[in-house]
Protein backbone atom coordinates (compact mmCIF):
# COMPACT_ATOMS: atom_id res chain seq x y z
CA UNK A 1 0.00 0.00 0.00
CA UNK A 2 2.54 2.26 0.50
CA UNK A 3 4.86 1.65 -1.91
CA UNK A 4 1.62 2.15 -4.17
CA UNK A 5 1.26 5.50 -2.74
CA UNK A 6 4.76 6.71 -2.81
CA UNK A 7 4.39 6.03 -7.18
CA UNK A 8 1.76 8.01 -6.87
CA UNK A 9 3.25 10.60 -5.05
CA UNK A 10 5.95 10.43 -7.67
CA UNK A 11 4.24 11.05 -10.49
CA UNK A 12 2.48 13.91 -8.94
CA UNK A 13 5.58 15.53 -7.45
CA UNK A 14 7.21 15.53 -11.70
CA UNK A 15 4.45 17.25 -12.44
CA UNK A 16 4.43 19.68 -9.70
CA UNK A 17 8.31 19.63 -10.52
CA UNK A 18 7.91 21.02 -13.90
CA UNK A 19 5.46 23.35 -12.71
CA UNK A 20 7.88 24.74 -9.75
CA UNK A 21 11.05 24.54 -11.65
CA UNK A 22 8.96 27.27 -14.60
CA UNK A 23 8.64 29.55 -12.21
CA UNK A 24 11.71 29.49 -10.14
CA UNK A 25 13.76 30.33 -13.25
CA UNK A 26 11.84 33.41 -13.65
CA UNK A 27 12.43 34.16 -9.72
CA UNK A 28 16.06 33.42 -10.23
CA UNK A 29 16.59 35.97 -12.46
CA UNK A 30 13.89 38.91 -11.55
CA UNK A 31 13.67 38.26 -8.36
CA UNK A 32 9.78 37.31 -8.43
CA UNK A 33 7.01 35.01 -8.14
CA UNK A 34 5.55 34.44 -11.66
CA UNK A 35 2.10 33.85 -11.48
CA UNK A 36 1.62 34.90 -15.51
CA UNK A 37 2.90 30.89 -15.35
CA UNK A 38 -0.35 29.25 -14.69
CA UNK A 39 -1.59 31.40 -17.98
CA UNK A 40 1.36 30.25 -20.32
CA UNK A 41 -0.26 26.49 -18.71
CA UNK A 42 -3.62 26.98 -19.73
CA UNK A 43 -3.05 28.65 -22.94
CA UNK A 44 -0.39 25.72 -24.03
CA UNK A 45 -2.47 23.20 -22.69
CA UNK A 46 -5.28 24.59 -25.51
CA UNK A 47 -2.54 24.72 -27.96
CA UNK A 48 -1.91 21.11 -27.35
CA UNK A 49 -5.15 19.91 -27.24
CA UNK A 50 -5.97 22.02 -30.86
CA UNK A 51 -2.98 20.15 -32.34
CA UNK A 52 -4.57 16.65 -31.34
CA UNK A 53 -7.63 17.49 -32.80
CA UNK A 54 -7.09 18.97 -36.19
CA UNK A 55 -3.44 17.19 -36.71
CA UNK A 56 -4.11 13.82 -34.46
CA UNK A 57 -0.61 14.46 -33.60
CA UNK A 58 0.95 11.53 -31.11
CA UNK A 59 1.83 12.37 -27.66
CA UNK A 60 5.76 13.90 -28.40
CA UNK A 61 4.84 16.25 -31.31
CA UNK A 62 1.68 17.06 -29.32
CA UNK A 63 4.44 17.90 -26.25
CA UNK A 64 6.45 19.61 -28.83
CA UNK A 65 3.78 22.04 -30.10
CA UNK A 66 2.73 22.84 -26.87
CA UNK A 67 6.29 24.07 -25.62
CA UNK A 68 6.86 25.73 -28.74
CA UNK A 69 3.98 27.63 -28.12
CA UNK A 70 4.75 28.08 -24.69
CA UNK A 71 8.11 29.18 -24.92
CA UNK A 72 6.61 32.28 -27.44
CA UNK A 73 4.23 33.22 -25.24
CA UNK A 74 6.58 33.22 -22.77
CA UNK A 75 8.84 36.31 -25.19
CA UNK A 76 5.60 37.83 -25.53
CA UNK A 77 4.88 37.82 -21.81
CA UNK A 78 8.22 39.13 -21.44
CA UNK A 79 7.60 41.84 -23.83
CA UNK A 80 4.09 42.97 -22.82
CA UNK A 81 3.95 42.71 -19.32
CA UNK A 82 7.94 43.43 -17.91
CA UNK A 83 10.20 44.46 -20.40
CA UNK A 84 8.65 48.13 -19.39
CA UNK A 85 8.71 47.48 -15.73
CA UNK A 86 12.57 46.77 -15.84
CA UNK A 87 13.58 49.29 -17.76
CA UNK A 88 11.42 51.98 -15.17
CA UNK A 89 13.46 50.11 -13.03
CA UNK A 90 9.96 49.94 -10.40
CA UNK A 91 10.29 48.14 -6.93
CA UNK A 92 10.36 43.77 -7.70
CA UNK A 93 6.29 44.22 -6.33
CA UNK A 94 5.00 45.73 -10.06
CA UNK A 95 6.68 42.25 -11.70
CA UNK A 96 4.08 40.87 -8.91
CA UNK A 97 1.50 42.48 -9.50
CA UNK A 98 1.79 42.25 -13.67
CA UNK A 99 2.07 38.82 -13.63
CA UNK A 100 -0.68 38.41 -11.85
CA UNK A 101 -2.68 40.12 -13.81
CA UNK A 102 -1.43 38.40 -16.91
CA UNK A 103 -2.40 35.01 -15.89
CA UNK A 104 -5.97 36.30 -15.05
CA UNK A 105 -5.55 38.26 -18.48
CA UNK A 106 -4.67 34.47 -20.29
CA UNK A 107 -6.79 33.05 -18.07
CA UNK A 108 -10.05 34.81 -19.04
CA UNK A 109 -8.87 35.30 -23.25
CA UNK A 110 -8.93 31.29 -23.13
CA UNK A 111 -12.51 31.51 -21.42
CA UNK A 112 -13.74 33.49 -24.58
CA UNK A 113 -12.06 31.52 -26.89
CA UNK A 114 -13.29 28.03 -25.51
CA UNK A 115 -16.08 28.64 -22.66
CA UNK A 116 -16.35 27.24 -19.81
CA UNK A 117 -16.80 23.65 -21.57
CA UNK A 118 -14.55 21.09 -20.38
CA UNK A 119 -12.34 19.24 -23.01
CA UNK A 120 -9.92 16.06 -22.99
CA UNK A 121 -7.29 14.94 -24.48
CA UNK A 122 -7.65 11.62 -26.68
CA UNK A 123 -6.32 8.44 -25.11
CA UNK A 124 -2.28 8.70 -25.91
CA UNK A 125 -1.53 4.68 -24.87
CA UNK A 126 -2.72 1.94 -25.57
CA UNK A 127 -2.27 0.27 -22.63
CA UNK A 128 -3.73 2.54 -19.29
CA UNK A 129 -2.28 0.09 -16.28
CA UNK A 130 0.59 -2.21 -15.66
CA UNK A 131 0.62 -4.19 -12.79
CA UNK A 132 3.75 -4.99 -11.13
CA UNK A 133 3.10 -7.90 -8.56
CA UNK A 134 0.26 -5.72 -6.54
CA UNK A 135 1.27 -2.44 -7.68
CA UNK A 136 -0.55 -0.77 -10.38
CA UNK A 137 1.30 2.00 -12.51
CA UNK A 138 -0.64 4.48 -14.59
CA UNK A 139 1.08 4.82 -18.19
CA UNK A 140 0.49 7.81 -18.41
CA UNK A 141 1.64 8.32 -15.00
CA UNK A 142 4.65 6.93 -15.62
CA UNK A 143 5.76 8.34 -19.39
CA UNK A 144 4.80 11.67 -17.46
CA UNK A 145 7.31 11.07 -14.60
CA UNK A 146 9.77 10.22 -17.35
CA UNK A 147 9.32 13.29 -19.93
CA UNK A 148 9.46 15.14 -16.91
CA UNK A 149 12.86 13.69 -15.15
CA UNK A 150 14.08 14.21 -18.93
CA UNK A 151 13.16 17.66 -19.42
CA UNK A 152 14.58 18.10 -16.04
CA UNK A 153 18.05 16.74 -16.66
CA UNK A 154 18.22 18.38 -20.13
CA UNK A 155 17.62 21.84 -18.41
CA UNK A 156 20.17 21.04 -15.69
CA UNK A 157 22.69 20.43 -18.76
CA UNK A 158 21.77 23.70 -19.96
CA UNK A 159 22.32 25.23 -17.04
CA UNK A 160 25.08 23.79 -15.93
CA UNK A 161 26.89 23.10 -18.70
CA UNK A 162 26.77 25.32 -21.33
CA UNK A 163 27.94 29.18 -22.06
CA UNK A 164 24.03 30.24 -22.42
CA UNK A 165 23.47 28.75 -18.83
CA UNK A 166 26.40 30.26 -17.24
CA UNK A 167 25.34 33.40 -18.45
CA UNK A 168 22.28 32.74 -17.41
CA UNK A 169 23.34 32.10 -13.64
CA UNK A 170 25.45 34.83 -13.55
CA UNK A 171 22.54 36.94 -14.41
CA UNK A 172 20.36 35.44 -11.89
CA UNK A 173 23.48 36.03 -9.40
CA UNK A 174 23.52 40.25 -10.04
CA UNK A 175 21.70 41.43 -13.07
CA UNK A 176 23.10 45.23 -13.01
CA UNK A 177 27.24 43.49 -13.23
CA UNK A 178 26.56 40.48 -15.51
CA UNK A 179 25.50 43.52 -17.82
CA UNK A 180 28.43 45.33 -17.35
CA UNK A 181 30.42 42.27 -17.82
CA UNK A 182 29.43 41.94 -21.24
CA UNK A 183 26.27 39.74 -20.97
CA UNK A 184 23.30 40.66 -23.35
CA UNK A 185 21.02 40.86 -20.10
CA UNK A 186 18.12 41.47 -22.27
CA UNK A 187 18.33 38.10 -24.14
CA UNK A 188 19.03 36.11 -21.12
CA UNK A 189 15.90 37.68 -19.67
CA UNK A 190 14.06 36.06 -23.02
CA UNK A 191 16.19 32.53 -22.32
CA UNK A 192 14.92 32.81 -19.20
CA UNK A 193 11.40 32.94 -20.19
CA UNK A 194 10.91 30.59 -22.88
CA UNK A 195 12.76 28.78 -21.14
CA UNK A 196 10.04 28.22 -18.27
CA UNK A 197 7.40 28.83 -21.12
CA UNK A 198 8.74 26.05 -22.27
CA UNK A 199 8.23 23.93 -19.27
CA UNK A 200 5.14 25.40 -18.77
CA UNK A 201 4.14 23.67 -21.81
CA UNK A 202 5.20 20.29 -20.89
CA UNK A 203 3.33 20.82 -18.32
CA UNK A 204 0.06 22.06 -19.31
CA UNK A 205 -0.06 19.13 -21.52
CA UNK A 206 0.05 16.82 -18.94
CA UNK A 207 -2.12 18.76 -16.65
CA UNK A 208 -4.82 18.27 -19.35
CA UNK A 209 -3.95 14.87 -20.10
CA UNK A 210 -4.91 14.09 -16.00
CA UNK A 211 -7.16 16.27 -15.60
CA UNK A 212 -9.52 17.75 -18.38
CA UNK A 213 -9.33 21.25 -19.88
CA UNK A 214 -10.89 23.90 -18.53
CA UNK A 215 -9.71 27.86 -17.94
CA UNK A 216 -9.29 27.37 -14.52
CA UNK A 217 -6.43 24.62 -15.25
CA UNK A 218 -3.52 27.15 -14.72
CA UNK A 219 -4.65 27.79 -11.17
CA UNK A 220 -2.51 24.67 -10.04
CA UNK A 221 0.67 27.20 -10.60
CA UNK A 222 0.12 28.01 -6.68
CA UNK A 223 1.46 23.75 -6.37
CA UNK A 224 4.58 25.16 -8.13
CA UNK A 225 4.15 28.32 -6.25
CA UNK A 226 4.61 26.50 -2.66
CA UNK A 227 7.10 23.76 -4.03
CA UNK A 228 9.54 26.40 -4.72
CA UNK A 229 8.90 28.53 -1.77
CA UNK A 230 9.14 25.09 0.22
CA UNK A 231 12.41 24.30 -1.28
CA UNK A 232 13.95 27.87 -0.92
CA UNK A 233 13.54 30.55 -3.44
CA UNK A 234 15.50 30.74 -6.15
CA UNK A 235 16.72 27.34 -5.67
CA UNK A 236 16.11 25.02 -8.62
CA UNK A 237 17.35 21.94 -7.18
CA UNK A 238 15.49 23.08 -4.07
CA UNK A 239 11.87 23.65 -6.28
CA UNK A 240 12.60 19.89 -7.54
CA UNK A 241 12.67 18.44 -3.77
CA UNK A 242 9.83 20.70 -2.86
CA UNK A 243 7.49 19.78 -5.87
CA UNK A 244 8.61 16.25 -4.92
CA UNK A 245 8.04 16.33 -1.07
CA UNK A 246 4.58 18.31 -2.00
CA UNK A 247 3.58 14.87 -4.28
CA UNK A 248 4.29 12.86 -1.98
CA UNK A 249 2.71 15.28 1.28
CA UNK A 250 -0.68 15.35 -1.01
CA UNK A 251 -0.86 11.67 -1.47
CA UNK A 252 -0.71 10.81 2.04
CA UNK A 253 -2.69 13.59 3.23
CA UNK A 254 -5.42 12.31 0.30
CA UNK A 255 -5.33 8.37 1.54
CA UNK A 256 -5.75 9.96 5.45
CA UNK A 257 -8.06 13.18 5.33
CA UNK A 258 -9.36 13.07 2.17
CA UNK A 259 -9.27 15.00 -0.49
CA UNK A 260 -11.73 17.84 0.67
CA UNK A 261 -9.69 18.63 4.29
CA UNK A 262 -6.26 18.19 2.64
CA UNK A 263 -5.45 21.48 2.18
CA UNK A 264 -5.90 22.72 5.74
CA UNK A 265 -3.28 19.74 6.33
CA UNK A 266 -1.08 21.00 3.93
CA UNK A 267 -1.46 24.53 5.12
CA UNK A 268 -0.75 23.60 8.41
CA UNK A 269 2.33 21.74 7.98
CA UNK A 270 3.20 24.28 5.38
CA UNK A 271 3.74 27.05 8.58
CA UNK A 272 4.97 24.48 10.62
CA UNK A 273 7.80 23.72 8.04
CA UNK A 274 8.25 27.64 7.67
CA UNK A 275 8.38 28.22 11.63
CA UNK A 276 11.43 26.30 11.31
CA UNK A 277 13.52 26.87 8.11
CA UNK A 278 11.97 30.09 7.05
CA UNK A 279 14.61 29.97 4.26
CA UNK A 280 13.26 26.71 2.71
CA UNK A 281 15.12 23.08 1.98
CA UNK A 282 18.12 24.53 0.14
CA UNK A 283 18.38 27.64 1.93
CA UNK A 284 20.02 30.15 -0.61
CA UNK A 285 20.20 33.38 0.46
CA UNK A 286 18.68 35.76 -1.70
CA UNK A 287 20.40 39.02 -1.41
CA UNK A 288 17.86 41.21 -0.37
CA UNK A 289 18.04 43.97 2.19
CA UNK A 290 15.86 43.20 4.95
CA UNK B 1 -32.78 52.01 -10.67
CA UNK B 2 -32.41 48.55 -8.57
CA UNK B 3 -29.37 47.63 -10.66
CA UNK B 4 -27.92 51.18 -9.86
CA UNK B 5 -28.51 50.78 -6.06
CA UNK B 6 -26.41 47.03 -6.44
CA UNK B 7 -23.63 48.57 -8.12
CA UNK B 8 -23.00 51.14 -5.53
CA UNK B 9 -23.50 49.33 -2.63
CA UNK B 10 -21.28 46.51 -3.96
CA UNK B 11 -18.95 49.33 -4.85
CA UNK B 12 -19.27 50.49 -1.34
CA UNK B 13 -18.27 47.24 -0.02
CA UNK B 14 -15.36 46.83 -2.42
CA UNK B 15 -14.12 50.17 -1.25
CA UNK B 16 -14.09 48.91 2.39
CA UNK B 17 -12.25 45.83 1.16
CA UNK B 18 -9.80 47.57 -0.57
CA UNK B 19 -9.07 50.30 2.08
CA UNK B 20 -8.22 47.21 4.33
CA UNK B 21 -6.06 45.91 1.77
CA UNK B 22 -4.42 49.36 1.27
CA UNK B 23 -3.40 49.37 4.54
CA UNK B 24 -1.28 45.93 4.48
CA UNK B 25 -0.05 46.76 1.01
CA UNK B 26 0.19 49.77 0.21
CA UNK B 27 1.38 51.45 3.22
CA UNK B 28 3.17 48.28 4.92
CA UNK B 29 4.49 46.51 1.52
CA UNK B 30 3.25 43.07 2.86
CA UNK B 31 1.27 40.78 0.25
CA UNK B 32 -1.71 38.53 1.39
CA UNK B 33 -2.79 36.13 -1.13
CA UNK B 34 -5.60 34.64 1.57
CA UNK B 35 -6.68 38.08 2.39
CA UNK B 36 -10.78 37.33 0.91
CA UNK B 37 -10.52 34.92 3.51
CA UNK B 38 -11.26 37.45 6.15
CA UNK B 39 -13.90 38.17 4.19
CA UNK B 40 -15.24 35.00 4.01
CA UNK B 41 -14.86 34.59 7.45
CA UNK B 42 -17.11 37.76 8.25
CA UNK B 43 -19.86 36.93 5.49
CA UNK B 44 -20.06 33.04 7.56
CA UNK B 45 -19.85 33.92 10.70
CA UNK B 46 -22.65 37.08 11.06
CA UNK B 47 -24.39 34.97 8.54
CA UNK B 48 -24.63 31.88 10.42
CA UNK B 49 -24.95 34.34 13.69
CA UNK B 50 -27.89 35.89 12.12
CA UNK B 51 -29.13 32.14 10.93
CA UNK B 52 -28.96 29.84 13.57
CA UNK B 53 -29.15 32.07 16.50
CA UNK B 54 -30.65 35.36 14.96
CA UNK B 55 -28.89 37.72 16.50
CA UNK B 56 -29.23 41.38 15.42
CA UNK B 57 -26.66 42.66 12.59
CA UNK B 58 -24.53 44.95 14.92
CA UNK B 59 -24.09 41.86 17.17
CA UNK B 60 -23.10 39.51 14.24
CA UNK B 61 -21.09 42.08 13.03
CA UNK B 62 -19.11 42.44 16.58
CA UNK B 63 -18.85 38.48 16.51
CA UNK B 64 -17.62 38.05 13.39
CA UNK B 65 -14.86 40.72 14.09
CA UNK B 66 -13.63 39.16 16.76
CA UNK B 67 -13.37 36.06 14.94
CA UNK B 68 -11.48 37.65 12.49
CA UNK B 69 -9.12 39.61 14.88
CA UNK B 70 -8.55 35.75 16.25
CA UNK B 71 -8.00 34.82 13.08
CA UNK B 72 -5.73 37.27 11.86
CA UNK B 73 -3.77 37.18 14.73
CA UNK B 74 -2.93 33.45 14.31
CA UNK B 75 -1.98 33.83 11.12
CA UNK B 76 -0.52 36.83 12.07
CA UNK B 77 2.20 35.90 14.75
CA UNK B 78 4.32 33.36 12.03
CA UNK B 79 3.93 35.71 9.37
CA UNK B 80 5.20 38.72 9.95
CA UNK B 81 8.73 37.18 10.60
CA UNK B 82 9.03 35.93 7.03
CA UNK B 83 10.24 37.53 3.76
CA UNK B 84 7.57 38.72 1.25
CA UNK B 85 7.31 35.80 -0.71
CA UNK B 86 6.83 33.63 2.21
CA UNK B 87 3.99 36.04 3.86
CA UNK B 88 2.08 35.48 0.31
CA UNK B 89 2.68 31.81 0.56
CA UNK B 90 1.41 31.90 4.14
CA UNK B 91 -1.44 34.10 3.36
CA UNK B 92 -2.39 32.26 1.01
CA UNK B 93 -2.08 28.77 2.19
CA UNK B 94 -4.68 30.00 4.93
CA UNK B 95 -7.03 31.07 2.49
CA UNK B 96 -7.11 28.17 1.08
CA UNK B 97 -7.62 26.40 4.41
CA UNK B 98 -10.56 28.66 5.23
CA UNK B 99 -11.93 27.63 2.27
CA UNK B 100 -11.60 23.94 2.48
CA UNK B 101 -12.80 23.73 5.58
CA UNK B 102 -15.97 25.96 4.90
CA UNK B 103 -16.35 23.57 2.26
CA UNK B 104 -16.11 20.52 4.21
CA UNK B 105 -18.10 21.30 7.40
CA UNK B 106 -21.19 20.64 5.45
CA UNK B 107 -23.53 20.75 8.79
CA UNK B 108 -22.54 24.27 9.83
CA UNK B 109 -21.74 25.76 6.67
CA UNK B 110 -23.98 24.06 4.17
CA UNK B 111 -20.64 22.74 2.36
CA UNK B 112 -20.29 23.91 -1.63
CA UNK B 113 -24.03 24.74 -1.81
CA UNK B 114 -23.39 28.06 0.81
CA UNK B 115 -25.18 29.66 3.07
CA UNK B 116 -28.66 31.22 2.33
CA UNK B 117 -31.16 32.92 3.80
CA UNK B 118 -29.23 35.81 5.62
CA UNK B 119 -31.62 38.83 6.38
CA UNK B 120 -31.24 41.22 3.97
CA UNK B 121 -29.90 43.82 6.18
CA UNK B 122 -27.30 45.92 4.29
CA UNK B 123 -28.89 48.92 2.31
CA UNK B 124 -26.86 51.64 1.22
CA UNK B 125 -26.61 54.03 3.25
CA UNK B 126 -24.92 51.50 5.73
CA UNK B 127 -22.38 50.31 2.55
CA UNK B 128 -21.89 54.25 2.52
CA UNK B 129 -21.78 55.33 5.64
CA UNK B 130 -19.48 52.13 6.47
CA UNK B 131 -17.64 52.70 4.11
CA UNK B 132 -16.88 56.38 5.21
CA UNK B 133 -16.08 55.91 8.84
CA UNK B 134 -13.48 52.76 7.37
CA UNK B 135 -11.78 55.46 5.11
CA UNK B 136 -11.63 57.84 8.04
CA UNK B 137 -10.67 55.39 10.27
CA UNK B 138 -7.65 54.30 7.51
CA UNK B 139 -6.84 58.01 7.06
CA UNK B 140 -6.22 58.79 10.63
CA UNK B 141 -4.50 55.39 10.91
CA UNK B 142 -1.82 56.44 7.45
CA UNK B 143 -1.49 59.83 9.57
CA UNK B 144 -0.83 58.40 12.86
CA UNK B 145 2.58 57.71 14.25
CA UNK B 146 1.98 53.69 13.53
CA UNK B 147 1.14 55.00 9.27
CA UNK B 148 4.42 56.57 9.63
CA UNK B 149 6.29 53.72 10.35
CA UNK B 150 4.56 51.58 8.29
CA UNK B 151 5.65 53.40 5.18
CA UNK B 152 9.12 53.40 6.92
CA UNK B 153 9.23 49.91 7.01
CA UNK B 154 7.86 49.14 3.48
CA UNK B 155 10.37 51.68 1.66
CA UNK B 156 13.47 50.00 3.82
CA UNK B 157 12.81 47.77 6.89
CA UNK B 158 16.71 47.19 8.12
CA UNK B 159 16.57 51.29 7.86
CA UNK B 160 13.38 51.33 9.91
CA UNK B 161 14.69 48.75 12.36
CA UNK B 162 17.69 50.72 13.39
CA UNK B 163 15.86 53.90 13.63
CA UNK B 164 14.15 51.76 16.47
CA UNK B 165 10.94 51.03 15.01
CA UNK B 166 9.58 47.97 16.44
CA UNK B 167 8.79 46.35 13.03
CA UNK B 168 7.06 43.09 13.93
CA UNK B 169 4.60 45.26 16.41
CA UNK B 170 3.86 47.71 13.76
CA UNK B 171 3.13 44.98 10.76
CA UNK B 172 0.95 43.40 13.38
CA UNK B 173 -0.91 46.25 14.19
CA UNK B 174 -1.35 46.45 10.17
CA UNK B 175 -2.25 43.05 9.47
CA UNK B 176 -4.97 43.10 12.39
CA UNK B 177 -6.58 46.42 11.33
CA UNK B 178 -6.32 45.40 7.59
CA UNK B 179 -8.01 41.87 8.79
CA UNK B 180 -10.96 43.55 11.18
CA UNK B 181 -11.83 46.30 7.59
CA UNK B 182 -11.68 43.11 5.53
CA UNK B 183 -13.85 40.94 7.76
CA UNK B 184 -16.06 43.86 8.32
CA UNK B 185 -16.81 44.27 4.17
CA UNK B 186 -17.20 40.30 4.46
CA UNK B 187 -20.36 41.43 6.81
CA UNK B 188 -21.73 43.57 4.90
CA UNK B 189 -21.85 41.43 1.64
CA UNK B 190 -23.25 38.58 3.56
CA UNK B 191 -26.17 40.57 4.53
CA UNK B 192 -26.53 42.15 1.42
CA UNK B 193 -26.36 38.90 -0.97
CA UNK B 194 -28.17 36.91 1.73
CA UNK B 195 -26.16 34.29 -0.23
CA UNK B 196 -22.29 33.08 -0.05
CA UNK B 197 -20.96 29.79 -0.98
CA UNK B 198 -16.94 29.61 -0.02
CA UNK B 199 -15.76 29.82 -4.05
CA UNK B 200 -15.94 33.61 -3.35
CA UNK B 201 -13.09 33.72 -1.40
CA UNK B 202 -10.62 32.43 -3.35
CA UNK B 203 -7.30 33.86 -3.79
CA UNK B 204 -8.26 35.10 -7.18
CA UNK B 205 -10.34 37.54 -5.57
CA UNK B 206 -7.36 38.67 -3.02
CA UNK B 207 -5.29 39.20 -5.78
CA UNK B 208 -7.98 41.55 -7.74
CA UNK B 209 -7.81 43.84 -4.15
CA UNK B 210 -4.01 44.06 -4.79
CA UNK B 211 -4.63 45.02 -8.39
CA UNK B 212 -6.63 47.60 -8.01
CA UNK B 213 -4.53 48.94 -4.57
CA UNK B 214 -1.56 49.27 -6.99
CA UNK B 215 -3.97 50.63 -10.12
CA UNK B 216 -4.65 53.44 -7.92
CA UNK B 217 -1.04 54.21 -6.44
CA UNK B 218 0.48 52.79 -3.60
CA UNK B 219 0.82 55.02 -1.13
CA UNK B 220 -2.35 56.83 -1.95
CA UNK B 221 -5.67 56.26 -0.21
CA UNK B 222 -7.70 58.35 -2.84
CA UNK B 223 -5.65 56.59 -5.64
CA UNK B 224 -6.80 52.92 -3.68
CA UNK B 225 -10.21 54.46 -3.58
CA UNK B 226 -10.64 55.90 -7.11
CA UNK B 227 -9.55 52.21 -7.90
CA UNK B 228 -11.75 50.08 -6.12
CA UNK B 229 -14.47 51.84 -7.19
CA UNK B 230 -14.00 52.35 -10.95
CA UNK B 231 -12.73 48.80 -11.42
CA UNK B 232 -15.81 47.75 -9.42
CA UNK B 233 -17.89 49.74 -10.94
CA UNK B 234 -16.36 49.58 -14.86
CA UNK B 235 -17.15 45.78 -15.34
CA UNK B 236 -20.85 47.02 -14.88
CA UNK B 237 -20.83 49.83 -17.77
CA UNK B 238 -19.11 47.43 -20.07
CA UNK B 239 -21.71 44.72 -19.44
CA UNK B 240 -22.29 45.50 -23.21
CA UNK B 241 -18.92 43.77 -23.75
CA UNK B 242 -19.84 40.57 -21.52
CA UNK B 243 -17.51 38.41 -21.69
CA UNK B 244 -14.99 40.62 -22.68
CA UNK B 245 -14.81 43.43 -19.67
CA UNK B 246 -12.61 40.97 -17.77
CA UNK B 247 -10.39 41.46 -20.18
CA UNK B 248 -10.04 44.97 -20.51
CA UNK B 249 -9.86 45.43 -17.15
CA UNK B 250 -6.57 43.25 -16.82
CA UNK B 251 -5.83 45.58 -20.22
CA UNK B 252 -6.23 48.35 -18.66
CA UNK B 253 -4.44 46.90 -15.32
CA UNK B 254 -1.27 46.10 -17.58
CA UNK B 255 -1.21 49.65 -19.46
CA UNK B 256 -1.23 51.68 -15.94
CA UNK B 257 1.79 49.00 -14.47
CA UNK B 258 3.71 49.81 -17.78
CA UNK B 259 3.22 52.92 -18.45
CA UNK B 260 2.36 55.27 -15.11
CA UNK B 261 4.23 52.62 -12.38
CA UNK B 262 3.34 54.94 -9.66
CA UNK B 263 -0.34 53.80 -10.12
CA UNK B 264 -3.36 56.69 -11.42
CA UNK B 265 -2.56 58.45 -8.01
CA UNK B 266 1.38 58.10 -7.52
CA UNK B 267 1.36 59.72 -3.74
CA UNK B 268 -1.31 62.03 -4.35
CA UNK B 269 -4.13 62.60 -1.39
CA UNK B 270 -7.03 64.86 -2.15
CA UNK B 271 -7.10 66.81 0.91
CA UNK B 272 -9.21 69.16 2.21
CA UNK B 273 -6.72 71.00 4.54
CA UNK B 274 -4.34 71.61 1.40
CA UNK B 275 -6.73 72.80 -0.57
CA UNK B 276 -8.17 75.43 1.83
CA UNK B 277 -4.59 76.44 2.64
CA UNK B 278 -3.99 76.77 -1.16
CA UNK B 279 -7.44 78.82 -1.32
CA UNK B 280 -6.77 80.92 1.45
CA UNK B 281 -3.04 82.06 0.18
CA UNK B 282 -4.26 82.62 -3.27
CA UNK B 283 -7.36 85.23 -1.48
CA UNK B 284 -4.69 87.09 0.49
CA UNK B 285 -1.57 87.16 -1.50
CA UNK B 286 0.27 86.04 1.48
CA UNK B 287 3.58 84.20 0.59
CA UNK B 288 4.26 81.10 2.07
CA UNK B 289 7.03 81.18 4.39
Amino acid sequence: MTAQLIINGLSLGAVYALIAVGFAIIFNILKFSNFAHGGFMTVTAYAGFLATRFWHTSLLATLLIASLAGGLLGLLAELVAFRRIRNNKSPVIYYFVSSITLGMLLENLMTIFFSTNFYSYPNFFPVNTIKLGRLIIGVPDLIMFCISTLALIILAIIIYRTKLGTALRSVSYDLDTSGLMGINVLRIIQLAFFLAGFLGGISGVFLGISYTLYPQLGQMVVKGFIASVIGGLGSLEGAVTGAFLLGMVEIFLIRLVGSGISPVFIFIIMLLFLLVRPRGIAGSHIQEKA
Amino acid sequence: MDLLISVLTFTAINVIAVTGVFVLTGLTGLFSLGQAAFMGIGAYVAGLMAVKYNFPFILAAVGAISIGLVAGLIVGLPTIRLRRDYISLVTFGFGEAIAALLNQAVNVTGGATGLSGIPKQTTLTLAIVSAVVCLILVWGFKNSRYGRQCLALRSDELAARSMGIDVNRVKMTAFLLSAAITTYAGVLYGFYTTYVEPVMFGWTKSAEWIIMVFFGGVNSLTGAIFASAFLTGMPEILRAAAEWRIVAYCVIVLLILNFKPTGLFGEYEISLLALWRHLGTRKKGVDRP
